[in-house]
Protein backbone atom coordinates (compact mmCIF):
# COMPACT_ATOMS: atom_id res chain seq x y z
CA UNK A 1 0.00 0.00 0.00
CA UNK A 2 2.69 2.59 0.89
CA UNK A 3 5.27 2.99 -1.99
CA UNK A 4 8.76 2.38 -0.94
CA UNK A 5 9.93 5.76 -1.98
CA UNK A 6 8.06 7.34 0.66
CA UNK A 7 9.32 5.32 3.75
CA UNK A 8 12.51 5.93 5.38
CA UNK A 9 14.38 5.48 1.87
CA UNK A 10 17.44 7.70 2.88
CA UNK A 11 19.54 5.35 5.01
CA UNK A 12 23.08 5.96 5.52
CA UNK A 13 25.48 3.26 6.90
CA UNK A 14 27.26 3.08 10.10
CA UNK A 15 30.40 4.82 8.95
CA UNK A 16 28.71 7.38 7.10
CA UNK A 17 26.88 8.32 10.18
CA UNK A 18 29.98 8.34 12.10
CA UNK A 19 32.06 10.22 9.95
CA UNK A 20 29.42 12.96 10.06
CA UNK A 21 28.96 12.96 13.16
CA UNK A 22 32.42 13.08 14.36
CA UNK A 23 32.46 16.26 11.92
CA UNK A 24 29.53 17.76 13.40
CA UNK A 25 30.45 17.54 17.18
CA UNK A 26 34.17 18.70 16.44
CA UNK A 27 33.27 21.65 15.05
CA UNK A 28 30.48 22.54 17.80
CA UNK A 29 33.13 21.66 20.92
CA UNK A 30 36.52 23.88 18.78
CA UNK A 31 33.05 26.98 19.00
CA UNK A 32 32.71 26.58 22.13
CA UNK A 33 36.39 25.88 22.71
CA UNK A 34 37.27 28.70 20.61
CA UNK A 35 34.81 31.33 22.26
CA UNK A 36 36.35 30.40 26.12
CA UNK A 37 40.08 30.30 25.08
CA UNK A 38 39.91 34.16 23.16
CA UNK A 39 37.77 35.42 25.83
CA UNK A 40 40.47 35.11 28.22
CA UNK A 41 43.85 35.40 25.60
CA UNK A 42 43.99 38.08 22.91
CA UNK A 43 45.51 36.17 19.94
CA UNK A 44 47.86 39.49 19.39
CA UNK A 45 48.74 39.04 22.66
CA UNK A 46 50.15 35.31 22.44
CA UNK A 47 52.04 36.52 19.45
CA UNK A 48 53.76 38.47 21.54
CA UNK A 49 54.78 35.23 23.60
CA UNK A 50 55.89 33.33 20.86
CA UNK A 51 59.49 32.46 20.17
CA UNK A 52 59.01 32.23 16.61
CA UNK A 53 58.41 35.61 14.57
CA UNK A 54 54.99 35.14 13.93
CA UNK A 55 53.16 38.19 12.94
CA UNK A 56 49.37 37.59 11.87
CA UNK A 57 46.48 39.69 12.95
CA UNK A 58 43.68 38.67 15.54
CA UNK A 59 41.65 37.79 12.44
CA UNK A 60 43.87 34.83 11.48
CA UNK A 61 44.54 33.97 15.40
CA UNK A 62 40.96 33.91 15.66
CA UNK A 63 40.98 31.22 13.00
CA UNK A 64 44.25 29.57 13.48
CA UNK A 65 42.76 28.40 17.10
CA UNK A 66 39.49 27.41 16.03
CA UNK A 67 41.15 24.94 13.11
CA UNK A 68 43.31 24.15 15.74
CA UNK A 69 40.66 23.22 17.87
CA UNK A 70 38.37 21.92 15.31
CA UNK A 71 41.14 19.51 14.27
CA UNK A 72 41.96 18.10 18.01
CA UNK A 73 38.68 17.31 18.42
CA UNK A 74 38.08 15.45 15.42
CA UNK A 75 41.08 13.25 16.00
CA UNK A 76 39.70 12.71 19.82
CA UNK A 77 36.17 12.06 18.33
CA UNK A 78 37.40 10.15 15.37
CA UNK A 79 39.93 8.06 17.58
CA UNK A 80 36.84 7.21 19.61
CA UNK A 81 34.46 6.72 17.79
CA UNK A 82 36.30 3.94 15.94
CA UNK A 83 37.64 2.17 19.05
CA UNK A 84 34.03 2.40 20.03
CA UNK A 85 32.80 0.88 16.66
CA UNK A 86 35.42 -1.64 15.85
CA UNK A 87 35.16 -3.31 19.14
CA UNK A 88 35.71 -6.75 19.32
CA UNK A 89 32.43 -8.85 19.38
CA UNK A 90 31.59 -10.05 23.03
CA UNK A 91 32.41 -14.11 23.70
CA UNK A 92 28.72 -15.75 24.49
CA UNK A 93 28.70 -16.78 27.92
CA UNK A 94 29.51 -20.34 28.54
CA UNK A 95 26.68 -22.25 30.27
CA UNK A 96 28.62 -24.04 33.32
CA UNK A 97 27.00 -27.29 33.94
CA UNK B 1 27.29 -1.77 3.84
CA UNK B 2 26.75 1.55 2.17
CA UNK B 3 22.90 1.80 0.32
CA UNK B 4 23.17 4.42 -2.12
CA UNK B 5 20.99 7.76 -0.94
CA UNK B 6 17.48 7.61 -2.68
CA UNK B 7 15.57 10.97 -2.32
CA UNK B 8 12.71 11.41 -0.47
CA UNK B 9 10.15 13.46 -2.05
CA UNK B 10 7.71 13.95 0.88
CA UNK B 11 3.89 15.38 -0.56
CA UNK B 12 2.54 18.84 0.09
CA UNK B 13 0.14 19.40 2.65
CA UNK B 14 -1.48 22.52 3.90
CA UNK B 15 -3.04 23.25 7.18
CA UNK B 16 -2.99 24.68 10.65
CA UNK B 17 0.36 23.49 11.57
CA UNK B 18 1.45 24.32 8.01
CA UNK B 19 0.79 28.24 8.88
CA UNK B 20 2.23 28.28 11.70
CA UNK B 21 5.23 27.06 10.58
CA UNK B 22 5.45 29.10 7.51
CA UNK B 23 4.85 31.96 10.02
CA UNK B 24 7.67 30.89 12.26
CA UNK B 25 10.15 30.25 9.59
CA UNK B 26 9.30 33.88 7.93
CA UNK B 27 9.79 35.53 11.66
CA UNK B 28 12.74 33.66 12.76
CA UNK B 29 14.61 34.37 9.48
CA UNK B 30 13.15 37.69 9.02
CA UNK B 31 14.63 38.49 12.54
CA UNK B 32 18.31 37.05 11.68
CA UNK B 33 18.60 38.71 8.51
CA UNK B 34 17.07 42.06 9.47
CA UNK B 35 19.20 42.35 13.16
CA UNK B 36 22.96 43.09 11.67
CA UNK B 37 21.22 46.09 10.11
CA UNK B 38 19.95 47.88 13.22
CA UNK B 39 21.37 50.53 14.90
CA UNK B 40 21.74 51.61 18.51
CA UNK B 41 23.40 55.01 19.05
CA UNK B 42 25.53 55.33 16.24
CA UNK B 43 26.55 52.34 15.68
CA UNK B 44 25.36 48.48 14.93
CA UNK B 45 22.97 47.35 17.62
CA UNK B 46 23.70 43.35 17.06
CA UNK B 47 27.62 43.14 17.06
CA UNK B 48 30.39 40.92 17.92
CA UNK B 49 33.33 42.33 17.45
CA UNK B 50 36.21 40.40 16.93
CA UNK B 51 39.35 42.92 15.66
CA UNK B 52 37.82 45.24 19.01
CA UNK B 53 37.24 42.03 21.46
CA UNK B 54 33.96 43.94 22.21
CA UNK B 55 30.31 42.04 22.04
CA UNK B 56 27.71 45.15 21.73
CA UNK B 57 23.76 44.06 22.36
CA UNK B 58 21.61 46.77 21.68
CA UNK B 59 22.63 49.08 24.87
CA UNK B 60 24.87 46.71 26.35
CA UNK B 61 28.27 46.57 25.83
CA UNK B 62 30.55 43.38 26.55
CA UNK B 63 34.24 42.76 27.45
CA UNK B 64 36.30 39.88 27.41
CA UNK B 65 36.35 40.43 31.12
CA UNK B 66 32.44 39.69 31.28
CA UNK B 67 32.90 36.23 30.06
CA UNK B 68 31.00 34.71 32.76
CA UNK B 69 27.48 36.62 31.94
CA UNK B 70 28.05 35.40 28.65
CA UNK B 71 28.44 31.58 29.67
CA UNK B 72 25.86 32.07 32.14
CA UNK B 73 23.62 33.45 28.82
CA UNK B 74 24.70 29.96 27.30
CA UNK B 75 23.29 28.35 30.06
CA UNK B 76 20.14 30.04 30.42
CA UNK B 77 19.71 29.55 26.96
CA UNK B 78 20.27 25.50 27.18
CA UNK B 79 18.35 25.07 30.14
CA UNK B 80 15.00 27.02 28.31
CA UNK B 81 15.47 24.34 25.63
CA UNK B 82 15.62 21.42 28.11
CA UNK B 83 12.27 23.16 29.97
CA UNK B 84 10.98 23.67 26.67
CA UNK B 85 11.08 20.04 25.53
CA UNK B 86 9.07 18.88 28.94
CA UNK B 87 6.32 20.70 28.31
CA UNK B 88 6.36 20.84 24.47
CA UNK B 89 8.85 17.59 23.43
CA UNK B 90 10.19 18.02 19.84
CA UNK B 91 7.91 21.56 18.78
CA UNK B 92 11.30 23.37 18.92
CA UNK B 93 12.86 20.80 16.09
CA UNK B 94 9.90 20.75 13.62
CA UNK B 95 9.25 24.79 14.25
CA UNK B 96 11.82 26.70 15.54
CA UNK B 97 15.39 25.00 14.62
CA UNK B 98 17.51 26.64 12.31
CA UNK B 99 18.00 23.90 10.34
CA UNK B 100 13.98 23.43 9.89
CA UNK B 101 13.37 26.66 9.38
CA UNK B 102 16.14 27.00 6.77
CA UNK B 103 15.29 23.81 4.90
CA UNK B 104 11.75 25.02 4.83
CA UNK B 105 12.50 28.11 2.90
CA UNK B 106 15.17 25.73 0.70
CA UNK B 107 11.98 23.73 -0.17
CA UNK B 108 9.68 26.66 -0.71
CA UNK B 109 12.25 27.79 -3.55
CA UNK B 110 13.20 24.33 -4.72
CA UNK B 111 8.76 23.86 -5.22
CA UNK B 112 8.63 27.07 -6.68
CA UNK B 113 11.13 26.50 -9.33
CA UNK B 114 10.71 22.67 -9.89
CA UNK B 115 7.09 22.58 -8.82
CA UNK B 116 5.15 20.22 -6.87
CA UNK B 117 5.72 16.46 -5.18
CA UNK B 118 4.79 14.55 -8.53
CA UNK B 119 6.38 17.28 -10.88
CA UNK B 120 9.54 16.94 -9.46
CA UNK B 121 9.86 12.99 -9.18
CA UNK B 122 8.70 13.41 -13.11
CA UNK B 123 11.82 15.69 -13.68
CA UNK B 124 14.25 14.15 -12.05
CA UNK B 125 13.20 11.02 -13.88
CA UNK B 126 13.39 12.72 -17.23
CA UNK B 127 16.09 12.53 -19.57
CA UNK B 128 18.50 16.13 -19.73
CA UNK B 129 16.47 18.62 -21.81
CA UNK B 130 16.53 22.47 -22.00
CA UNK B 131 13.46 23.07 -19.75
CA UNK B 132 15.00 20.38 -17.26
CA UNK B 133 18.47 22.72 -17.12
CA UNK B 134 16.17 25.70 -16.86
CA UNK B 135 14.17 24.09 -13.84
CA UNK B 136 17.53 22.66 -12.55
CA UNK B 137 19.49 25.97 -13.08
CA UNK B 138 17.05 28.32 -11.66
CA UNK B 139 16.75 26.27 -8.03
CA UNK B 140 20.91 26.43 -8.45
CA UNK B 141 20.70 30.50 -8.56
CA UNK B 142 18.12 30.76 -6.06
CA UNK B 143 19.67 28.77 -3.54
CA UNK B 144 23.53 29.79 -4.57
CA UNK B 145 22.34 32.90 -4.24
CA UNK B 146 20.39 33.05 -0.70
CA UNK B 147 23.31 30.94 0.66
CA UNK B 148 25.75 33.88 -0.37
CA UNK B 149 23.29 36.25 1.38
CA UNK B 150 23.13 34.03 4.82
CA UNK B 151 27.02 33.77 4.73
CA UNK B 152 27.05 38.16 3.93
CA UNK B 153 24.45 38.38 6.90
CA UNK B 154 26.48 35.74 9.43
CA UNK B 155 29.72 37.72 8.84
CA UNK B 156 27.62 40.72 9.56
CA UNK B 157 27.50 40.23 12.96
CA UNK B 158 31.07 39.94 13.31
CA UNK B 159 31.86 43.49 11.53
CA UNK B 160 29.71 45.98 10.74
CA UNK B 161 27.29 45.09 8.22
CA UNK B 162 27.05 48.36 5.97
CA UNK B 163 30.76 48.79 5.82
CA UNK B 164 30.79 45.24 5.10
CA UNK B 165 28.33 45.54 2.18
CA UNK B 166 30.06 48.88 0.89
CA UNK B 167 33.62 47.02 0.48
CA UNK B 168 31.63 44.11 -1.49
CA UNK B 169 30.21 46.47 -3.30
CA UNK B 170 34.10 47.76 -4.28
CA UNK B 171 35.15 44.24 -4.77
CA UNK B 172 36.86 44.86 -1.87
CA UNK B 173 36.86 42.08 0.39
CA UNK B 174 39.59 41.04 3.27
CA UNK B 175 40.63 37.36 2.88
CA UNK B 176 38.99 35.98 6.27
CA UNK B 177 35.84 38.07 5.52
CA UNK B 178 35.26 36.01 2.26
CA UNK B 179 36.62 32.74 3.78
CA UNK B 180 34.15 32.48 6.74
CA UNK B 181 31.30 34.24 4.10
CA UNK B 182 31.78 31.52 2.13
CA UNK B 183 32.08 28.63 4.96
CA UNK B 184 28.89 29.57 6.21
CA UNK B 185 27.42 30.13 2.65
CA UNK B 186 28.38 26.80 1.83
CA UNK B 187 26.99 25.16 4.82
CA UNK B 188 23.47 26.78 4.07
CA UNK B 189 23.36 25.34 0.85
CA UNK B 190 24.85 22.25 1.62
CA UNK B 191 22.59 21.23 4.96
CA UNK B 192 19.32 23.33 4.01
CA UNK B 193 19.62 21.60 0.27
CA UNK B 194 20.47 18.51 0.56
CA UNK B 195 21.16 17.13 4.19
CA UNK B 196 17.57 18.65 5.44
CA UNK B 197 16.41 15.87 8.11
CA UNK B 198 19.22 13.56 7.88
CA UNK B 199 21.28 16.25 10.23
CA UNK B 200 18.36 15.60 12.40
CA UNK B 201 18.31 12.07 12.27
CA UNK B 202 22.08 11.20 12.77
CA UNK B 203 23.95 14.31 13.61
CA UNK B 204 22.41 16.81 16.19
CA UNK B 205 22.94 15.57 19.86
CA UNK B 206 19.95 17.21 21.09
CA UNK B 207 17.77 15.01 19.04
CA UNK B 208 19.45 12.03 20.26
CA UNK B 209 19.16 13.20 24.15
CA UNK B 210 15.80 14.97 24.19
CA UNK B 211 13.60 12.00 24.94
CA UNK B 212 15.26 11.90 27.80
CA UNK B 213 13.56 15.20 29.15
CA UNK B 214 10.05 13.70 28.36
CA UNK B 215 7.27 12.24 30.88
CA UNK B 216 4.08 11.59 30.63
CA UNK B 217 2.80 14.95 30.40
CA UNK B 218 4.83 15.60 27.63
CA UNK B 219 2.95 16.69 24.58
CA UNK B 220 4.12 14.21 21.83
CA UNK B 221 1.96 13.30 18.69
CA UNK B 222 0.02 10.59 18.36
CA UNK B 223 -1.80 8.12 16.50
CA UNK B 224 -5.30 7.36 18.13
CA UNK B 225 -5.32 3.68 18.19
CA UNK B 226 -8.38 3.27 20.11
CA UNK B 227 -10.31 5.53 17.42
CA UNK B 228 -8.54 4.20 14.15
CA UNK B 229 -8.33 1.28 14.42
CA UNK B 230 -8.48 -1.62 12.79
CA UNK B 231 -8.12 0.33 9.72
CA UNK B 232 -9.36 -0.01 6.36
CA UNK B 233 -10.78 1.60 3.33
CA UNK B 234 -14.59 2.25 2.92
CA UNK B 235 -17.32 3.54 1.04
CA UNK B 236 -18.54 7.31 0.99
CA UNK B 237 -21.49 7.08 3.52
CA UNK B 238 -20.63 3.55 5.10
CA UNK B 239 -21.08 3.75 9.08
CA UNK B 240 -17.67 2.10 10.22
CA UNK B 241 -19.05 0.65 13.17
CA UNK B 242 -20.70 -1.41 11.13
CA UNK B 243 -18.19 -2.72 8.85
CA UNK B 244 -16.34 -3.35 12.31
CA UNK B 245 -13.96 -0.23 11.15
CA UNK B 246 -11.65 2.43 12.92
CA UNK B 247 -11.83 6.27 11.73
CA UNK B 248 -8.59 5.44 10.18
CA UNK B 249 -9.29 5.21 6.12
CA UNK B 250 -5.69 3.86 5.72
CA UNK B 251 -4.92 6.37 2.91
CA UNK B 252 -1.50 6.37 3.82
CA UNK B 253 -1.50 10.55 3.03
CA UNK B 254 0.01 10.63 6.64
CA UNK B 255 2.99 8.73 5.34
CA UNK B 256 3.18 10.22 2.22
CA UNK B 257 3.92 14.07 3.73
CA UNK B 258 6.24 12.86 6.43
CA UNK B 259 9.87 14.45 5.72
CA UNK B 260 11.46 11.49 7.44
CA UNK B 261 9.81 9.04 6.51
CA UNK B 262 8.21 7.11 9.38
CA UNK B 263 4.63 5.83 10.12
CA UNK B 264 3.47 8.15 12.98
CA UNK B 265 0.00 4.74 13.21
CA UNK B 266 3.46 2.88 14.72
CA UNK B 267 3.89 5.26 17.22
CA UNK B 268 6.35 8.28 18.02
CA UNK B 269 9.40 7.14 16.64
CA UNK B 270 13.00 8.75 17.16
CA UNK B 271 13.20 10.50 13.84
CA UNK B 272 9.43 12.31 14.23
CA UNK B 273 10.95 15.72 14.44
CA UNK B 274 6.86 17.27 15.29
CA UNK B 275 6.31 19.22 12.39
CA UNK B 276 2.86 18.06 12.30
CA UNK B 277 2.32 17.24 8.83
CA UNK B 278 0.88 14.20 9.54
CA UNK B 279 -1.92 16.27 11.32
CA UNK B 280 -3.00 18.44 9.02
CA UNK B 281 -2.74 15.56 5.86
CA UNK B 282 -4.93 13.58 8.29
CA UNK B 283 -7.32 16.65 9.41
CA UNK B 284 -7.77 17.31 5.71
CA UNK B 285 -9.14 13.79 5.38
CA UNK B 286 -11.26 13.47 7.94
CA UNK B 287 -12.61 16.47 7.22
CA UNK B 288 -13.91 15.16 3.67
CA UNK B 289 -15.19 12.15 5.93
CA UNK B 290 -16.74 14.36 7.88
CA UNK B 291 -14.94 12.74 10.59
CA UNK B 292 -13.96 15.10 13.54
CA UNK B 293 -10.42 15.72 13.55
CA UNK B 294 -8.03 15.04 15.45
CA UNK B 295 -6.73 11.14 14.80
CA UNK B 296 -3.73 12.01 14.35
CA UNK B 297 -2.58 15.15 17.11
CA UNK B 298 -0.64 16.40 20.24
CA UNK B 299 -1.40 14.78 22.98
CA UNK B 300 0.27 13.10 26.05
CA UNK B 301 0.95 9.85 27.24
CA UNK B 302 -1.50 10.40 29.98
CA UNK B 303 -4.42 11.77 27.66
CA UNK B 304 -4.03 8.94 25.35
CA UNK B 305 -4.58 6.24 28.58
CA UNK B 306 -7.54 8.77 29.47
CA UNK B 307 -5.65 10.15 32.43
CA UNK B 308 -5.57 13.31 33.56
CA UNK B 309 -2.42 15.57 32.34
CA UNK B 310 -0.88 18.13 33.70
CA UNK B 311 1.29 21.71 33.21
CA UNK B 312 2.39 21.77 36.72
CA UNK B 313 4.41 19.01 37.52
CA UNK B 314 7.83 18.56 39.55
CA UNK B 315 10.05 18.17 36.24
CA UNK B 316 8.76 21.62 34.67
CA UNK B 317 8.51 23.57 38.11
CA UNK B 318 11.63 23.06 39.09
CA UNK B 319 13.20 24.08 35.62
CA UNK B 320 10.48 27.02 35.68
CA UNK B 321 12.32 27.54 38.85
CA UNK B 322 15.70 26.93 37.90
CA UNK B 323 15.31 29.33 35.01
CA UNK B 324 13.65 32.29 36.93
CA UNK B 325 16.76 32.32 39.46
CA UNK B 326 19.46 32.23 37.12
CA UNK B 327 17.18 35.05 34.42
CA UNK B 328 16.51 37.12 37.55
CA UNK B 329 20.75 36.82 38.61
CA UNK B 330 21.51 37.67 35.02
CA UNK B 331 19.37 40.77 34.45
CA UNK B 332 20.64 42.20 38.66
CA UNK B 333 24.03 41.41 38.16
CA UNK B 334 24.12 43.48 34.66
CA UNK B 335 22.07 45.93 36.09
CA UNK B 336 24.58 46.67 38.90
CA UNK B 337 27.33 45.84 37.87
CA UNK B 338 30.24 49.01 38.04
CA UNK B 339 31.10 49.67 34.88
CA UNK B 340 34.90 49.81 35.59
CA UNK B 341 37.69 46.94 35.24
CA UNK B 342 41.39 47.66 37.02
CA UNK B 343 43.56 45.56 36.16
CA UNK B 344 47.37 45.10 38.07
CA UNK B 345 50.16 43.01 36.91
CA UNK B 346 53.21 43.43 38.54
CA UNK B 347 56.45 43.32 37.18
CA UNK B 348 58.46 40.57 37.18
CA UNK B 349 61.77 42.23 35.98
CA UNK B 350 63.09 42.42 39.50
CA UNK B 351 61.82 41.45 43.22
CA UNK B 352 61.90 45.05 44.62
CA UNK B 353 64.21 48.13 44.09
CA UNK B 354 66.27 50.10 46.84
CA UNK B 355 65.88 53.72 46.81
CA UNK B 356 66.76 56.58 48.84
CA UNK B 357 66.62 57.39 52.27
CA UNK B 358 65.94 53.34 53.33
CA UNK B 359 62.98 52.43 51.14
CA UNK B 360 62.33 49.91 48.58
CA UNK B 361 59.50 49.97 46.05
CA UNK B 362 57.77 48.06 43.35
CA UNK B 363 56.87 48.67 40.28
CA UNK B 364 53.33 47.32 38.72
CA UNK B 365 51.59 48.20 35.15
CA UNK B 366 47.51 49.16 35.95
CA UNK B 367 45.18 48.85 33.45
CA UNK B 368 42.02 50.91 33.93
CA UNK B 369 38.85 50.24 31.72
CA UNK B 370 36.27 52.48 31.22
CA UNK B 371 33.11 50.22 30.56
CA UNK B 372 30.59 53.54 30.43
CA UNK B 373 29.95 55.50 26.92
CA UNK B 374 31.48 58.99 28.14
CA UNK B 375 34.57 60.17 29.54
CA UNK B 376 35.40 59.57 33.64
CA UNK B 377 37.20 60.69 35.68
CA UNK B 378 39.43 58.23 37.94
CA UNK B 379 41.52 58.69 41.75
CA UNK B 380 43.99 56.02 42.21
CA UNK B 381 45.12 55.19 46.07
CA UNK B 382 46.58 51.45 47.54
CA UNK B 383 46.75 50.54 50.75
CA UNK B 384 48.36 47.85 52.72
CA UNK B 385 50.48 48.50 55.06
CA UNK B 386 52.41 51.25 57.17
CA UNK B 387 53.65 54.02 55.35
CA UNK B 388 52.83 53.02 52.08
CA UNK B 389 53.47 55.88 49.03
CA UNK B 390 52.03 55.27 45.53
CA UNK B 391 54.12 56.77 42.94
CA UNK B 392 53.19 57.84 39.25
CA UNK B 393 49.30 58.19 39.26
CA UNK B 394 48.24 61.85 38.41
CA UNK B 395 45.56 63.16 41.03
CA UNK B 396 42.67 62.19 38.38
CA UNK B 397 43.12 59.90 35.79
CA UNK B 398 41.06 60.54 32.87
CA UNK B 399 40.04 57.41 30.82
CA UNK B 400 37.47 57.84 27.67
CA UNK B 401 34.10 55.92 27.46
CA UNK B 402 35.26 52.29 26.79
CA UNK B 403 38.87 53.21 26.84
CA UNK B 404 42.28 51.61 28.58
CA UNK B 405 44.17 53.66 30.14
CA UNK B 406 47.60 52.01 30.61
CA UNK B 407 49.84 53.46 34.02
CA UNK B 408 52.97 52.54 35.01
CA UNK B 409 53.06 53.05 38.59
CA UNK B 410 55.29 52.16 41.63
CA UNK B 411 54.32 51.39 45.35
CA UNK B 412 57.28 52.34 47.52
CA UNK B 413 57.51 52.00 51.75
CA UNK B 414 60.21 52.03 54.47
CA UNK B 415 62.03 48.68 54.72
CA UNK B 416 61.90 48.10 58.06
CA UNK B 417 58.16 47.78 57.66
CA UNK B 418 58.07 45.30 54.62
CA UNK B 419 60.04 42.42 54.97
CA UNK B 420 59.08 39.00 52.97
CA UNK B 421 55.84 38.85 50.80
CA UNK B 422 52.73 41.35 51.43
CA UNK B 423 49.10 41.39 49.95
CA UNK B 424 48.10 45.40 48.58
CA UNK B 425 45.10 46.80 47.31
CA UNK B 426 44.60 49.16 44.76
CA UNK B 427 41.75 50.75 44.24
CA UNK B 428 39.97 53.06 41.51
CA UNK B 429 37.09 55.05 42.24
CA UNK B 430 35.34 57.48 40.09
CA UNK B 431 35.05 61.07 40.49
CA UNK B 432 31.44 61.81 39.96
CA UNK B 433 30.20 58.78 41.89
CA UNK B 434 32.19 57.31 44.47
CA UNK B 435 29.80 54.22 44.31
CA UNK B 436 32.00 52.91 41.41
CA UNK B 437 34.93 51.57 42.53
CA UNK B 438 36.50 48.81 41.92
CA UNK B 439 39.54 47.05 43.95
CA UNK B 440 42.54 44.93 43.04
CA UNK B 441 44.67 42.86 45.27
CA UNK B 442 48.63 42.23 44.05
CA UNK B 443 51.74 41.43 45.95
CA UNK B 444 54.57 43.65 47.09
CA UNK B 445 57.78 42.06 47.31
CA UNK B 446 60.57 43.52 50.36
CA UNK B 447 63.36 42.43 51.87
CA UNK B 448 63.57 38.56 52.81
CA UNK B 449 64.93 39.82 57.12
Amino acid sequence: MIKEEYRGAEQWSRNRQAVFTVVWISFLSAAIGTMVFFALFDPVDLTGIFDADLDIDRDAGYAAGFFFFWVLCALCSGMTAFLVRTAPKRKAKQHKQ
Amino acid sequence: MYESAKKIYPREIGGRFARLSYIATLSLLGIFYFLPWLTWDDRQAVLFDLPARKFYLLGLTLWPQDFPYLALLLIIAALSLFFFTALAGRLWCGFACPQTVWTEIFIWMEQWTEGTRSQRMKLDKAPWSFEKIRKKASKQFLWITFSMWTGFTFVGYFTPIRELGADIMALNIGGWTFFWGTFYGLATYGNAGYLREQVCKYMCPYARFQSAMFDKDTLIISYDEDRGEPRGSRKRGDDPAEKGLGDCIDCTLCVQVCPTGIDIREGLQYECIACAACIDACDSVMDKMNYPRGLVRFTTENALKRKPSRILRPRTMIYATLLLVLCSGLVYSLATRTPLILDVIRDRNSLYREISDDRVENIYTLKLINQSHEARSFVLKVTGFEGIELDGAPDQIVVEGGGVMSLPVRVRAHRDDVQGIHTIHFSATAVDDPSVRVEEDSRFLGPIP
